[in-house]
């Protein structure tokens, strides 16, 4: 027999966390699916559920400082309404599902479902973005390339619960999202495209590009990045192939159901370049 | 099993029920909400849209737990108010409705819409509707019939 | 008078459906309900080595082939009856059905239906064409895996092949299509007055009779089958619904209880018939001038495990296999295949989109290799009144399609933009011309079906018609109504129509193949002038009516020589598109089209008609990609089985051009069909000429565009 917890406080959640292996359920839009079974009988949980959706303290998204904090209770809806969400993560969640998931779903459910195909995670990681993690009596901060370990896998320990993202409100003249997903509209992705950089006096300050669905995880490098750093235009065309060349070398997709490995490398290449050529470029100039 | 209360189409009710139990079971077999209809069961159609605090969400994706205390509006309760009558009536008239059988749910996305903006455009309205799928009507008698609405209940939202 | 019954009236059952009031299968409450699952083959092809069932608590039950009674027969009676209502010793496909498990609690019956265990011993399967063509792991079926073949010859192609110039060659592939309407299947069978009752979510409540009784070894009689009202169909509940309601009538005949079989959508995408598969091969022989001189047509559809109602889809695939076109010679072959996939059986067109769509693709692609527009090349072969068809007979209809094409062109643009957008890689656009034989093929309507319906008057000011046609959202019911309001001058809110009863209606045929407007509006029409003149017997006189073939129309179902169809609907679509160039996604940016319906009955009804026909059509033609991965839809959830949603196409402008038919109620030919059949050709064209490649299968996806420019 399954049993499910609605908790109203943090520390009580954390606290039930902490006696039994539970399944934290915030918006329950992959939880749902995940363990759908016959209409008129009960979701197929394995383990005792943990409902969030009723901690106020969780639904918070605020600014501290230079940081937007986005409490693991809100909506992707909430995420979309808050005027300082960044534009791509904006964007990204607005890329998602349809209105009525969006009510539901939370942006904290989307990273610690950790689909290659979760469109949030790809612009999070180009925003440089980090979860704190808490259990009772006590908290972590991870990047999010160290929390998500695989498809399906995350970092979270025993007894925690994602509590918090946090993005750093950095300048950005230039950002872009794209999504190629299987129809217009609530849809799932082929893959996806997040490029975020400040360019200054002609020269790129600083530069983040991240690829959704096109691998494991989402494939982001600093250190091609840090090549990019600190270059001119004219440095970036003569290293333009061989920018190409390395992300090429760094993305290795796979056929599934809804779309195949030759296609989605060939475009995630295509956005890039295209990046490059009429984002980067016509911005530098 | 647990007792739960909620507010059903302005009323409380409460429901001795496994809280994992999915609300659109329970709008369904213990309410007799028979206008939220299922389609999918897994979020992608629609058909199951309720109005949970104010806002458009899938029933099917929702267990009973997780709705304690909501006030959650059906298409019987929809269809009982001004606004409800407004949108079936448009929908009637501008032959938005085929078979039926999403055209409930596309009532509460209409609703949802409306309570948000009074005055939507076509690409408004179909982003609006974006998840609530119809397979009769190629949508665009729907679109009429929620732009009608608007103009008719312009005065109610 | 015309422009009378066209007029927009309201939808009896709008308001109904709109505040959720209409009850659907699953809305009903028949008390004490048990519920039933299917078990089901999880082999393509195998022989059953053993079964296993779990020692049922009381009120459970096991249901299987020994349960058919003896004077019964373990078949399904489709067109043709080789589907078994639950297989014994082999299986032919993922999901056949085995046996059914019932019981009162659903939790209770998952976990006895996971300790079921089957043993198989599996064998080779073959799932595409090709495969079913080798007979991979053996025949199937008989010795060469072909469920039939047919060839229709006019004129003499061979000698127009000897004498060619040139001969041009394409090979046009579609793919599996799931009809998802957006109620899944689902009945509930009763034991009601000492026999079986089904209500059903259907087309067809006399072929489920037939079906039911002839398991059950009973007059037809004996069963009844009571429609109600129905989420969408489009073909998916004309035969499909007999191969659940046979086992659940041979559970309610033993059990003699209510139960309840409603499928979720995943096993609705998972273990339904699908849109046959067609591989087509066309051949253009073309004189030194470049004028078409012959044709060649070799067409082979994929049946799936089963025959079913297979031949009658390929017959319509090959009729309209030449599309519009006047070929002075031409041989079109057709062939069904066995394979181990689940049975393909009707959907929206029944095999004319296939054929349609290859002969649209082929010409458009001949007059790109003759340096002319599609439509240009097109026109110049128009089918008109008075040409042979393809079955030697005259084409009795007016063609109007010179008219309908000033109008697409004028509505689109399209003569100047297919000019304006030669060269653009990123801009297209399409055309396709199409049409749609309505009633059921050749004499069916007479031989087969000898339809029936019955009217009564029921009060001062009202009347009743009885039909065994259904309201499944093509607005029948309305439409109806207003046929037989107009002769007997009332409204159409004063005429009573019920979904269909089979103890109370007659059988008027089957609600299929554009038919029920066309020819059972029709017997309505000619029945409410009947009661009309006994309309003074007052309330309670009757009138009935008989399908009677007009005598002009002759065929030859043996040879399949003679009037294929007494009348077509004609359509023309434009489609507009752009591509992105980084991703090779295509956004439609227009949609025209222009049907000749002969006249519409409603003329938001038949909007309505033309707006879902063409999105489905063009979902179709685009996002509907459906894999058969070791004998399983790949795309079994509606997350990866796509259809358009609200945003992916726009507004669609149509325009009607008036042809009334002579034997249609008030002039209107079939159009539910007719309005599907265009749209995939028309976009595929549109991104062929953007491409500047050939398209030659559909889906027509963004991994295939790409593929194009190596
Ligand atoms: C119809 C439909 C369409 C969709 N389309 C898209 C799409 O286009 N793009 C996309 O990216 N996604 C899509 N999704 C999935 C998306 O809705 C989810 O990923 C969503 O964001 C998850 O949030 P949730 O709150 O619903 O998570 P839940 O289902 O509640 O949880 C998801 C997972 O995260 C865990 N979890 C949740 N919160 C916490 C926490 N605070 N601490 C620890 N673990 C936690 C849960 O245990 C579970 O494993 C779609 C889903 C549906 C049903
Ligand atoms: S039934 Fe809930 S979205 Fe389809
Ligand atoms: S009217 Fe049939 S699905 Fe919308």
């Amino acid at each position: 027999m399954v049993n499910s917890y609605r908790p109203t406080t943090l520390p009580e959640a954390l606290k039930l966390m902490e006696t039994r292996d539970m399944i934290p359920f915030a918006g329950g839009t992959d939880l749902m699916v995940k363990y759908q079974s016959w209409k008129g009988t009960l979701p197929r949980f394995p383990k005792d559920v943990l409902f969030l959706n009723h901690i106020p303290s969780l639904k918070k998204i605020e600014v501290n400082g230079e940081t937007l904090a986005i409490g693991a209770g809100a909506t992707l809806s909430d995420v979309i309404d808050y005027p300082r969400t960044p534009d791509i993560l904006r964007e990204a969640v607005l890329s998602i599902a349809a209105p009525g998931i969006r009510n539901i779903a939370t942006l904290a459910g989307n990273i610690c479902n950790a689909s290659p195909a979760g469109d949030s995670i790809c612009a999070l990681y180009a925003l440089d973005a980090s979860v704190i993690l808490s259990k009772s009596g006590g908290e972590r901060e991870l990047p999010l390339p160290e929390f998500i370990t695989g498809p399906g896998k995350t970092s979270l320990g025993r007894g925690e619960l994602l509590t918090e993202v946090r993005i750093p409100l950095k300048e950005a003249n230039l950002q872009v999202f794209r999504k190629v997903g299987t129809r217009k509209a609530n849809a799932l992705s082929k893959l996806s495209f997040s490029a975020v950089a400040e360019i200054k006096g002609g020269t790129i300050d600083g530069i983040a590009l991240a690829f959704g669905a096109v691998g494991p995880t989402v494939v982001r490098s600093k250190e091609l990045e840090k090549k990019l750093t600190g270059k001119t235009l004219e440095e970036i065309k003569v290293l333009y192939k061989d920018i190409i060349d390395d992300y090429s070398a760094m993305i290795v997709p796979i056929d599934d159901q809804r779309s195949t490995a030759v296609y989605r490398k060939q475009v995630a290449l295509n956005l890039l370049k295209n990046f490059l050529e009429s984002g980067l470029l016509k911005e530098m100039q | 099993m647990a007792k739960i209360s909620f507010i059903l189409n302005g009323e409380e009710v409460s429901v001795e029920a496994d809280p994992l139990k999915r609300l659109l079971d329970v709008l369904r077999e213990d309410f007799e909400a028979l206008g939220v209809k299922e389609g999918c069961g897994e979020g992608e159609c629609g058909a199951c849209s309720v109005i949970l605090d104010g806002k458009l969400v899938n029933s099917c994706m929702v267990p009973l737990g997780a709705a304690e205390g909501a006030d959650i509006v059906t298409p019987e309760g929809l269809r009982e108010t001004e606004k409800g009558k407004v949108i079936v009536e448009s929908f009637a008239d501008t032959g938005a409705v085929q078979c039926g059988f999403c055209t409930p749910g596309m009532m509460m996305a209409a609703e949802a819409l409306l309570e948000k903006n009074n005055n939507p455009d076509e690409s408004e309205i179909r982003e609006a509707l974006s998840g609530n799928l119809c397979r009769c009507t190629g949508y665009d008698l729907i679109v009429k019939g929620v732009k009608v609405s608007a103009e008719r209940g312009k005065d109610l939202w | 008078m015309n422009d009378e019954i066209r007029k927009s009236v309201r939808r009896v059952d709008a308001v109904a459906k709109a505040s959720g009031l209409a009850k659907y299968i699953s809305d009903y409450n028949f008390g004490d309900i048990l519920y039933a699952r299917l078990v089901r083959s999880t082999r393509p092809r195998a022989k059953i080595i053993s079964i296993t069932v779990p020692e049922l608590p009381d009120g459970y039950y096991y249901v299987d082939h020994r349960d058919i009674p003896e004077k019964g027969k373990n078949r399904i009676q489709m067109i043709k009856d080789d589907w078994k209502v639950f297989a014994e010793d082999e299986v032919r496909y993922v999901g056949e059905t085995i046996a059914l498990l019932i019981g009162p609690d659903r939790e209770k019956l998952l976990s006895l239906l996971s300790e079921i265990k089957i043993s198989y011993e599996d064998q080779e399967p073959a799932y595409t064409i090709e495969e079913g063509l080798a007979c991979k792991g053996g025949a199937i079926v008989g010795d060469d895996n072909i469920y039939g073949e047919y060839n229709l010859v006019k004129g003499d192609p061979d000698t127009a092949f000897n004498n060619a110039a040139r001969v041009i060659e394409g090979t046009y592939r579609t793919g599996f299509q799931e009809h998802l309407y957006m109620e899944p299947q689902g009945m509930v069978g009763t034991w009601e007055g000492g026999r079986v009752n089904i209500y059903a979510s259907a087309q067809c409540p006399y072929y489920i009779q037939k079906s039911v009784s002839g398991a059950l070894g009973v007059e037809g009689k004996e069963v009844r089958i009571k429609q109600v009202t129905t989420g969408g169909a489009f073909g998916g509940k004309e035969h499909f619904p007999d191969v659940i309601a046979v086992p659940l009538a041979v559970a309610v005949n033993k059990i003699k209880k209510p139960v309840e079989l409603i499928f979720d959508r995943i096993e609705d995408i998972s273990y339904t018939c699908k849109r046959h598969p067609s591989r087509i091969t066309i051949k253009t022989a073309l004189d030194k001038e470049n004028n078409i001189t012959g044709m060649t047509i070799d067409t082979v559809i994929n049946g799936g495990g089963y025959e079913s109602s297979t031949l009658i889809v390929l017959q319509r695939a090959l009729l309209h296999g030449i599309g519009v076109y006047n070929i002075p010679n031409a041989h079109v072959r057709g062939r069904a295949v066995a394979t181990n996939t689940f049975p393909s059986d009707a959907y929206r067109g029944f095999g004319a989109p296939q054929g349609l769509y290859a002969i649209e693709m082929h010409m458009s692609q001949v007059a790109k290799e003759l340096g002319m527009f599609p439509a240009d090349f097109k026109r110049k072969y128009f089918i008109k009144n008075g040409d042979m068809t393809i079955t030697n007979a005259t084409m009795k209809d007016t063609v109007k399609l010179e008219e309908m094409f000033a109008a697409a062109d004028e509505m689109s643009g399209y003569s100047k933009k297919i000019r304006e957008y030669k060269d653009d890689p990123y801009k297209g656009i399409g055309i396709s011309f199409v049409n749609h034989g309505g009633g059921f093929t050749g004499n069916g309507e007479q031989e087969i079906i000898k339809g029936v319906v019955k009217m009564k008057r029921t009060g001062e000011n009202s009347a009743a018609l009885y039909v065994s046609n259904v309201e499944m959202g093509q607005g029948l019911q309305t439409v109806l109504r207003k046929i037989a309001a107009k002769e007997l001058g009332l409204n159409y809110t004063d005429i009573e129509y019920d979904n269909p009863d089979t103890d109370i209606v007659p059988d008027s045929g089957p609600t299929v193949a554009s038919r029920s407007t066309m020819v059972v509006g029709y017997l309505i029409q000619e029945c409410a002038k009947k009661l009309k003149t006994k309309w003074d017997e007052g309330v309670g006189a009757e009138a009935e009516h008989h399908y009677k073939h007009p005598s002009e129309f002759k065929w030859d179902q043996d040879t399949l020589q003679g009037d294929a169809y007494p009348t077509y609907g004609w359509g023309i679509n434009v489609v507009e598109v752009e591509m992105d160039k980084d991703t090779y996604e295509v956004k439609t940016t227009g949609i025209w089209t222009v049907f000749d319906v002969g006249i519409p009955m409603d003329d938001t009804i038949m909007y309505g008609q033309v707006s879902g026909g063409v999105v489905q059509g063009l979902g179709y033609a685009s996002i509907e990609k459906c894999e058969v991965l070791d004998g399983k839809f790949r795309q079994h959830t509606m997350a990866d089985y796509v259809i358009p949603t609200s945003v992916d196409f726009p507004q669609i402008k149509n325009r009607f051009i008036d042809n009334p038919y002579k034997y249609g109620p008030s002039g209107a030919k079939g159009a539910g069909e007719l309005v599907f059949d265009a749209a995939a050709p028309a976009y595929a064209d549109a991104v062929q000429q953007l491409a500047g490649k050939n398209i030659y299968d559909i889906p027509v996806t963004p991994e295939m565009i790409m593929g194009l420019e190596e």
